[in-house]
């Protein structure tokens, strides 16, 4: 594949919950949106595998976010990799580290905005290799000082592209 | 009463964004400054609670409890600002 191309798309639907601090499945419009509370670290998970075109250049992840009633400040938002394929005890997380964009919350309401985080191949995606199912976790970290805007965030869509 | 705790104050602060958030109104400042807003009213509270039980003829002051008259309170308030007529 070449840089740029997207590899794997997620939507609201296909999120996994944690069994506490998880987004609620909201919809805006009809709309399918994840609400991610503004005072609390809230993550959900996302269960893919990674495409056999995947060259192994790394990845960048967008994320396609708007929020319920914020149209100042900034949302401090987080993702990271877990891979599983043959290789994991899934009686456990083991998660490389959390990467952030720090989006800036668009001046119209309804607007939604799409930010990356760039992961370089190896440590950063765990390691993951072509035709791995992996997990990708996504966070929005409301408990953090960055993160200002007033309100839910809403997580409309992620797509990793190839970087 | 004394004023809220920083634990209670989070929580109002919690409530408060979640229940904005459900009506999706616009809210044009940041979330540290609406926290500013809760303290400040919390504040406004303790210091005047005497008077607005003043306010309050009697027999309902003495013969209501204080969280009584606060729920009084809070549907005037309501009735007055918050019910779209």
């Amino acid at each position: 594949m070449a840089s740029g191309d997207s590899l794997v798309q997620m939507a609201p639907q296909e999120a996994e919950f944690p069994a506490t601090t998880g987004p609620g499945l909201d919809t805006r419009n009809n709309h399918p949106v994840l609400d991610f509370d503004a005072s609390l670290s809230e993550v959900c998970y996302f269960s893919k595998v990674m495409p056999q075109h995947y060259a192994g250049g790394g990845v960048n992840v967008y994320l396609h976010t708007a929020y319920s009633s914020a149209v100042a400040g900034t949302g401090a938002w987080a993702a990271a990799f877990e891979r599983v394929g043959e290789v994991l005890d899934i009686d456990a997380d083991s998660f490389a580290s959390d990467k952030y964009v720090f989006v800036p919350v668009p001046a119209t309401a309804g607007y939604i905005t799409v930010d990356s985080i760039g992961f370089s191949d190896g440590a950063e995606v765990d390691s993951l290799a072509v035709g791995e199912t992996f997990r990708l976790r996504v966070m929005r970290d409301g408990a953090t000082g960055a993160d200002t805007a007033t309100g839910d965030g809403e997580l409309r869509f992620v797509e990793i592209r190839e970087a | 009463m004394a004023q809220l705790d920083s634990e209670s104050i989070n929580e109002v602060w919690r409530d408060i964004q979640q229940d904005f958030s459900a009506e999706r109104k616009v809210i044009p400042i940041l979330k540290e400054d609406l926290k500013a807003a809760i303290v400040a009213l919390d504040t406004f509270l303790s210091n005047n609670a005497s008077t607005i039980n003043s306010a309050i003829p009697q027999p309902a002051r003495s013969g209501l409890t204080t969280t009584q008259k606060a729920k009084l309170l809070s549907y005037v308030i309501y009735k007055r600002y918050i019910k779209e007529v």
